[in-house]
C-alpha cells in the first residue's frame, strides 16, 4: 500500500464511520414511572402494573390521570401543575369521566352508579385501576360480578351482548388487517370506533331490555361496516388475480429467454 | 416496422448509430464460461430504472412537510389510480435492490472479481452500494409513520457517539436537535436530487471501468489462467468470446424477468413482508412504538452497537469493516482467484457471511 493511500485512509474510515447506521434508542421515561418503578409494595404497584394495560396502549400516561408535570421531579406531585392523588371511592366516576364522559352519564343512571355512594362498583372495581382492562364482555363474569351480587342479571345481560361483541371485535381485527395492507382505514374506524362505545355505554346501564333494544341498532351499522370490509377484500382478490397472472406471465418470459440462450449457446459450441 | 427502419436511417446517417451499435453491442465479446451471477449488474440496472420511474410518479402527489407527507402517501395507496401499486413497487423494489446488490457483491467477492487492476470498479460499486442504502435511510423518513420517524431517529441517533463532533453530526442530519420537519425536508432533497444524481453519476463511472477494463472472466473451468499484474494499462479482450448482443442480452433479461417476477410476488401476495404495523401509523414524536426497529439490511449495524459497551467502540468496528471491504482491492493482491486455491479467504468469507446473518436475526429478535 503507498503512502498517499495510507495518508487517505483516516478519511475514508471517518467518511464510512459516518454513514454507518443504526443505534438503538430507550423511549423517555416519565419521573413518575422512574420513581414508582424502583419502589416496593403498593406504591411501585402502579409503575409494575401500567406496561400493557389499555392505557399504556393507547400512549395515556400516569400524568393524562393524575396530573402533575411528568418532565420535572420536583413538580410531578405538585397541585399547582394540576396534581391529583388517589380519588376517594365514589369520586373515582368522575376521575374517569373526564374523559369517558358518554360512559359517566349512562353509569349514573344504572343501578351500580346510584348506589356508589353507598359502596356501589365504580370504574376500578371491574376494569381495574392501573391494569386497565379494556371494555369487553369478557369483564362480566361469574367470579368478579359474585363479588358483589348475584351473577343471575348479569349473566342475562351479557348474553344478550354477546353475539354483538364477537362482531365488533371482528370488525375491529378486519380493519386492523387492511390498515396492516395500506388501506385508509381511519374514517371506518372512527365509525367503528363510535359504534363500540355507544355499545359499551350501554353495558354500565346494566338493564335487559336497553341494551337488546340498542344491540339491533348496532347490529345494523356493523353489518354496513362489514360491507365495507368485503369490499376491500373482493379488490384485493381482484388484484391478486392480476398480479399471479403477471408474475406468471414474467416467469414464461424468463424461460423462453433462457431457452433462447441455450440457441445461442449451442450456436457457440458449434462455433 | 417501415416507419423504425426509416427512422433508423435517419439517425443513422447523421450519428453512425448502427456502427456504434455493432462495435459496442455485437461486437463486445463476454468470455465464453460467463455465468448468471453476471447479470446481477443488468437486473440492478432495471431495478434502478424502475425506482426512478415509479419515484417520479410518487412525486406528482407526495407533500414532502411533516403535516402533509402521511396523508399524501394514503392518498397515494388510496385513491389515486394504481397509486397502491406503484407506491409498493417502489417501497418493495427498494428491499429487492439491496437482495441484487449484495448478491452482486457477495458475488464479485467470491470470485475475486476486483483483482487485476480492478480498483476502480470496485470502489465505484462499492460507493453504489453505500449511496443505495444512504437512499434506503433517506426515503424510509418520507411516508412520515410512526416507523419513519422513530427508525430515523434511532439512525441519525448514531454519529452523536462520535467524539468531538458527534454532536454537531447530528444536528447536521437532523437539521436540528430532534428529527422533525426540518429533517424531512433535506432527507427529502437527498433522497429525490442529491443521491440520485450522484448514483447515476457512479453508475456511468462503474460501467466506464468495467466496460473500459474489460469483464473479469469466472475464475472456473479449464479456460482458466493466472495473470500477473500487467505493468502498465491493459483492456482485457475476450477473443472468440460470446457476443454481448443479443447472446448474452437474452440471459440478462432472463434473469430481469425472475427477479420481476420476484417484486411482484412480494407486492401482490406479501405486500406488508417488509412493513411492521408502525409503517402504517403517523408520526407521533410523543410516543415511541415498543420493538422499534431498523430495516433487516440495517439489523447488523443495529445490533453490532449493542453488543459492544460503548457505541463509539460499536461505531469503530462497523467503520473498521466498512473501510476493510472499501479497500480489499489494495489489500488481496495475489494473483490467484479460484476459490478453491484461496481457502482461507473462502473460509474468512462464508464465516463473514454467517456472522452477518446471525447478528442480523439477533437484532431482529433482541
Amino acid at each position: 500500500m503507498n503512502g498517499r493511500l495510507r495518508s487517505l485512509l483516516p478519511l475514508l474510515a471517518g467518511v464510512l464511520l459516518a454513514a454507518t447506521p443504526a443505534l438503538a434508542l430507550a423511549p423517555p421515561e416519565t419521573v413518575c414511572i422512574q420513581c414508582h418503578g424502583g419502589q416496593a409494595g403498593p406504591l411501585g404497584d402502579p409503575a409494575r402494573e401500567w406496561p400493557g394495560s389499555v392505557h399504556q396502549r393507547n400512549g395515556i400516561s400516569c400524568h393524562d390521570c393524575h396530573g402533575g408535570d411528568p418532565a420535572d421531579y420536583a413538580n410531578a406531585m405538585s397541585p399547582a401543575r394540576g396534581f391529583i392523588g388517589v380519588p376517594a371511592h365514589d369520586r373515582v366516576p368522575e376521575f374517569c369521566g373526564r374523559c369517558h364522559v358518554g360512559v359517566l352519564e349512562d353509569y349514573r343512571q344504572s343501578a351500580h352508579g346510584r348506589k356508589v355512594s353507598e359502596g356501589g362498583a365504580q370504574c376500578v372495581v371491574c376494569h381495574g385501576s392501573h391494569a386497565v382492562r379494556e371494555a369487553s364482555l369478557d369483564l362480566i363474569n361469574e367470579r368478579d360480578c359474585s363479588r358483589c351480587h348475584d351473577y343471575g342479571r348479569a349473566a342475562e345481560i351479557r348474553a344478550a351482548l354477546d353475539e354483538t361483541d364477537a362482531r365488533l371485535a371482528g370488525l375491529g381485527e378486519g380493519f386492523e388487517r387492511l390498515r396492516r395492507l395500506g388501506a385508509d382505514v381511519e374514517p371506518a374506524k372512527g365509525k367503528l370506533f363510535d359504534l363500540r362505545n355507544r355499545f359499551h355505554r350501554v353495558f354500565h346501564s346494566v338493564e335487559v331490555d336497553k341494551v337488546r333494544a340498542e344491540t339491533g341498532r348496532v347490529q345494523a351499522e356493523a353489518a354496513l361496516l362489514q360491507a365495507e370490509i368485503d369490499a376491500y377484500d373482493r379488490q384485493t382478490a381482484r388484484r391478486r388475480v392480476w398480479g399471479g397472472v403477471a408474475v406468471g406471465l414474467l416467469v414464461m418470459l424468463g424461460l423462453v429467454l433462457l431457452q433462447v440462450r441455450h440457441t445461442y449457446a449451442d450456436e457457440e459450441r458449434r462455433g | 416496422m417501415r416507419v423504425l427502419t426509416l427512422i433508423v436511417d435517419f439517425v443513422d446517417r447523421r450519428l453512425g448509430v448502427r456502427e456504434l451499435f455493432d462495435k459496442e453491442l455485437r461486437g463486445y465479446l463476454l468470455p465464453r464460461n460467463v455465468n448468471v451471477w453476471y447479470t446481477l449488474g443488468a437486473v440492478l440496472l432495471a431495478l434502478f430504472g424502475l425506482q426512478i420511474l415509479t419515484g417520479i410518479l410518487l412525486l406528482i402527489h407526495y407533500v414532502p412537510h411533516a403535516d402533509q407527507a402521511f396523508a399524501s402517501v394514503q392518498r397515494i395507496t388510496n385513491e389515486v389510480p394504481f397509486g397502491w401499486l406503484v407506491r409498493l413497487l417502489h417501497a418493495v423494489g427498494a428491499n429487492v435492490i439491496v437482495i441484487a446488490l449484495l448478491l452482486h457483491m457477495l458475488s464479485v467477492l467470491f470470485m475475486a472479481s476486483y483483482k487485476g487492476r480492478r480498483e476502480f470498479t470496485w470502489l465505484s460499486g462499492f460507493g453504489l452500494f453505500n449511496l443505495a442504502m444512504a437512499l434506503c435511510l433517506t426515503g424510509y423518513l418520507l411516508p412520515w409513520s410512526q416507523l419513519s420517524f422513530w427508525a430515523t431517529t434511532v439512525a441519525t441517533e448514531a454519529p452523536g457517539a462520535i467524539p468531538v463532533v458527534g454532536d454537531l453530526a447530528r444536528e447536521f442530519l437532523r437539521g436540528g436537535a430532534t428529527v422533525g420537519g426540518q429533517t424531512l425536508g433535506r432527507f427529502f432533497a437527498l433522497h429525490v436530487v442529491a443521491l440520485p444524481l450522484a448514483l447515476l453519476g457512479l453508475i456511468g463511472l462503474h460501467l466506464f471501468c468495467v466496460k473500459r477494463r474489460g469483464i473479469s472472466p469466472p475464475p472456473f473451468g479449464s479456460d482458466y489462467r493466472s495473470q500477473e499484474l500487467p505493468a502498465a494499462f491493459v483492456h482485457e479482450e475476450h477473443r472468440g468470446g460470446i457476443p454481448f448482443f443479443p447472446n448474452y442480452v437474452v440471459k440478462d433479461a432472463a434473469v430481469i424477468c425472475f427477479f420481476l417476477a420476484l417484486l411482484l410476488g412480494i407486492v401482490f401476495f406479501a405486500p406488508n413482508l417488509f412493513f411492521p404495523p408502525a409503517a402504517f401509523e403517523p408520526a407521533d414524536p410523543f410516543v415511541t412504538p415498543p420493538r422499534i426497529k431498523p430495516e433487516w439490511y440495517f439489523l447488523w449495524a443495529y445490533q453490532t452497537l449493542k453488543i459492544f459497551p460503548s457505541e463509539l467502540i460499536g461505531l469503530g468496528v462497523q467503520g473498521a469493516f466498512m473501510t476493510l471491504l472499501a479497500l480489499l482491492p489494495f489489500l488481496d493482491r495475489g494473483p490467484e482467484r479460484r476459490p478453491a486455491k484461496r481457502p482461507i479467504f473462502v473460509t474468512v468469507f462464508f464465516l463473514g457471511l454467517l456472522v452477518f446473518v446471525a447478528i442480523s436475526v439477533w437484532g431482529h429478535y433482541s
